[in-house]
């Protein structure tokens, strides 16, 4: 009988000390091997860019995190990614983003990384899209959203520090920071301006060793491949090529690949999003879009403040929009003109200096491709100022973080 | 205050089976610690409803008050009486609640609060004490069995569905001590599986592919390879999660030495619908054909309604398959889902007569074998695409 009971439970008992030993053990984080960093730099997958030990070893590398969001993933031969590998450039693109993130979602992404990565360069492409009026859509945060950056950010929260305690009282706005109830009670205290208990901080120690554990044994799995796109794209390009070389081949391709439409979109792209009786209705269909007034301006202020605290010098590219498309679907070109300028002002008066604005250019051929994101000719323009921006030497930057962009006031200013 | 959702993480299972050691040492030494089981059992029932659940608990102690004297006031009724309508009454007044509950949405975007999580399935449990006070299998009555049968810890949040009489005969002695090691070999077995089906393969159709695949339908629009992609990855994320969640519920009943009925028997490898409904999820569609489908049938050849023994059962089908939609809720693609069932169990039945009828002819082997399980698990599919509720967002949202 006992031993039966024996033959029943020993195994459970076995199981329970294995899964407890190798999730809370602090396991050695060996070395991945370059191909699993190079695809995962161009992957975008949500457990690249929720976890922690790819983006940990890649940055300590060659690689650059490009911030973004939707236009990362136009990898066509112009693509950051495509150009750097192209020509053997001293940086490798790490791409942070993909359809669906924002100013937030990024805050909590970096995270993971940002203090390692103090003092060096960054990537930014903002898309005038994030400053709805409502700013980030709940279901698209819930997607993004990892515990184990919340927990990272709660270890390193200063319940006196106005960028921490707004960061707070956002994310318990949105539900998944909620679900968990360590990560609510620290939501709440840093919101409250209280310092988190000893308890509480030893709860989230166990519990980020847990999901660290969890991250470095599985997320090397289930990344998404598109490094055969930028290998495509490669052997597109000649082996040698000036910035104009560049931009008149791009003008070329992007020519051939935009012909069963009169925007300039790109053929795929046109007949499946656009096709059918799709495109009739979107005649006139943003004429009421207002990016003026949005949260998005507070949540963006987050990422200047965790820009600045850990010195980072940063790049950002404000991309245009399809001037021909703009048209057609009524989106007001004022309102893109005040939106850019109030960003503009954001980040001059904080002290970014590094801002190419592209919001003109919406009207050259095959800049971008399609409605919003950049493409072809587009991706050469910024090349022509990120390649220098990351090769060349900075003058050191000199930030100094205003409260006020935190503000409703702020937000909801014209 | 802490709040604990049945089944929903690890660390339930830990709390769990800790408080349910010194159940399993009374059961291992042939006693049941009564008492100690209904404290487990109240505090973890308690745990469910804490926090902002709150409102939830209340509905359910007001719901089952409602319910004992609905079941009370009709048994004492039927010691002297049996009269067709006040059964009927009876019936109704059960039912009232979660009609209330489920009849809501359609009027207000704010829940009832009636509803709390399971009462669908307390309904279920007291709907069939009724019926079987009817039918005079059930005599004798007493209020505590009653509570306890309806708030069976293991299963009060979504089943499997118990009978009565089963689980009065298992909870008011011990198993053997033989007996009971069975069980616990089984309990175990049924954990881990459970673990397998919900937390890996659950999650990984579920968390994992379905979003992406929701998402890339979405963005494509009308029919697409992403949407029969997402047809099937649903399909697969229903069974995994829900077989996965039953499991658990007859593993932790298993180990309170109670054999609560299994909810699933590869489902996907049925060769026909009927034969489906007697896989999946298996406690619902039996009590379907048990009180729905049965009756349906004993009440229209009573009063002979139709005569054709054929169109009988495909009314009582019909109905059937409604009631069943209606349950889920009272929405296009739940409705559409029962029907499409009806429809599909009615065409089923006219096969098999012809192929009774022209068996010599009728080639049977390992091809058409295999052929039968391979529609059937289509057409099932598409059935759980309609439900997922997913055409409702991609048409017409």
């Amino acid at each position: 009988m006992k031993k039966r009971l024996w033959m029943i439970f020993g195994p459970v008992i076995l199981a329970c000390v294995l899964v407890l030993g190798v999730l809370l053990v602090p396991l050695p984080q060996g070395h991945l091997n370059q191909k699993t960093l190079r695809e995962a730099s161009v992957s975008m997958a949500p457990n690249i860019l929720l976890g922690q030990r790819i983006k940990d070893q890649a940055l300590k590398s060659d690689y650059v995190p490009f911030i973004g969001s939707s236009e990362l993933s136009r990898m066509d031969a112009f693509h950051p990614s495509v150009l750097a590998a192209k020509y053997d450039r001293p940086y490798r693109p790490f791409l942070l983003g993909a359809p669906g993130t924002q100013s937030l979602t990024h805050y909590l992404d970096n995270q993971s990384w940002i203090r390692q990565y103090r003092g060096k360069k960054v990537v930014f492409i903002i898309s005038l899209q994030w400053f709805t009026p409502k700013g980030v859509n709940p279901g698209a945060f819930q997607y993004f959203y990892s515990p184990l950056q919340a927990i990272q950010f709660l270890q390193h929260a200063d319940s006196h520090d106005a960028a921490d305690r707004y960061a707070a009282k956002r994310l318990l706005k949105l539900s998944p920071a909620k679900a968990h109830s360590d990560i609510r009670e620290g939501l709440l205290d840093i919101a409250a301006g209280v310092k988190l208990g000893q308890g509480l901080n030893t709860r989230l120690a166990i519990h980020e060793t847990l999901l660290r554990n969890e991250d470095s044994l599985f997320s090397r799995f289930t990344v998404g491949n598109h490094y055969a796109r930028i290998q495509k794209g490669m052997a597109q390009l000649p082996e040698h090529a000036t910035a104009a070389q560049l931009d008149a081949l791009a003008g070329k391709i992007g020519a051939k690949a935009t012909t069963n439409n009169h925007f300039g979109i790109e053929n795929h792209f046109f007949s499946q999003r656009l096709g059918g009786n799709k495109l009739a209705k979107m005649r006139g269909k943003q004429a009421t879009f207002d990016y003026r007034r949005s949260p998005e301006y507070g949540d963006f202020q987050l990422l200047l403040d965790q820009f600045a605290k850990n010195h980072i010098q940063v790049q950002f590219v404000i991309p245009p929009i399809n001037a021909k498309w703009a048209q057609y679907t009524h989106l007001s070109q004022p309102m893109i003109t005040t939106t850019t300028n109030k960003i503009k002002r954001q980040l001059a008066d904080q002290g970014f200096s590094h801002v190419l604005d592209l919001t003109k250019a919406g009207r050259q051929p095959y800049f971008m491709q399609d409605t919003i994101h950049l493409g072809w000719r587009g991706w050469v323009a910024v090349d022509q100022v990120v390649d220098p921006f990351l090769t060349q030497q900075q003058a050191p930057d000199h930030y100094h973080i205003q409260p006020y962009f935190f503000s409703k006031g702020w937000a909801n200013a014209q | 205050m802490i709040n604990l959702q049945p089944y929903a993480d690890p660390q339930y299972f830990i709390y769990l089976l800790v408080a349910l050691i010194p159940l399993m040492v009374g059961l291992w030494h042939g006693h049941r610690l009564k008492v100690y089981e209904v404290l487990v059992s109240l505090s973890f029932i308690v745990l469910m409803f804490t926090g902002e659940k709150w409102h939830q608990g209340v509905a359910l102690i007001g719901y089952l008050i409602w319910q004992v004297v609905v079941i009370f006031a009709y048994a004492h009724y039927r010691k002297a009486h049996n009269q067709t309508s006040w059964f009927v009454i009876a019936v109704l007044a059960s039912i009232f609640p979660l009609v209330i509950v489920k009849l809501t949405p359609v009027f207000s975007v704010t829940p009832s609060l009636l509803g709390f999580l399971g009462i669908s399935y307390l309904t279920f449990k007291a709907v069939q004490i009724i019926m079987e006070l009817r039918d005079g299998t059930i005599k004798a009555l007493r209020v505590w069995p009653v509570i306890r049968f309806m708030c069976f810890m293991p299963t009060i949040s979504s089943g499997p569905i118990d009978r009565f009489r089963r689980f009065e005969q298992d909870v008011e002695g011990a198993p053997e001590r033989d007996q009971y090691l069975d069980m616990l070999n089984r309990a175990v077995k049924y954990l881990f599986l459970g673990f397998l089906y919900k937390y890996v393969l659950g999650y990984l159709f579920g968390t994992v592919w379905l979003p992406q695949l929701a998402h890339f339908a979405l963005r494509i629009g009308g029919f697409s390879w992403s949407l029969v992609g997402y047809m099937y990855d649903y399909s697969m994320y229903l069974f995994f999660d829900f077989a996965g969640y039953s499991l658990f519920a007859v593993a932790i009943s298993l180990i309170m030495g109670i054999d609560t009925p299994m909810n699933f028997n590869k489902p996907f490898a049925a060769p026909n619908i009927k034969e489906f409904w007697n896989r999946w999820h298996m406690s619902l569609s039996f009590w379907f054909r048990d009180f729905v489908f049965m009756r349906t049938t004993f009440f229209i050849m009573k009063h002979k309604l139709i005569k054709n023994r054929i169109r009988v059962s495909q009314v009582a089908y019909l109905i059937n398959f409604l009631v069943m939609g209606f349950w889920h809720g009272v929405t296009w693609y739940y409705i559409v889902y029962g029907l499409f069932h009806a429809a599909a169990i009615i065409i089923n039945d006219i096969w098999l007569r012809f192929k009774k009828k022209h068996r010599q002819s009728m080639p049977h082997n390992r091809f058409t074998q295999a052929l039968a399980i391979f529609i059937t698990f289509n057409v099932v599919c598409f059935s759980f695409l309609i439900f997922s509720g997913f055409l409702d967002t991609l048409f017409f949202k």
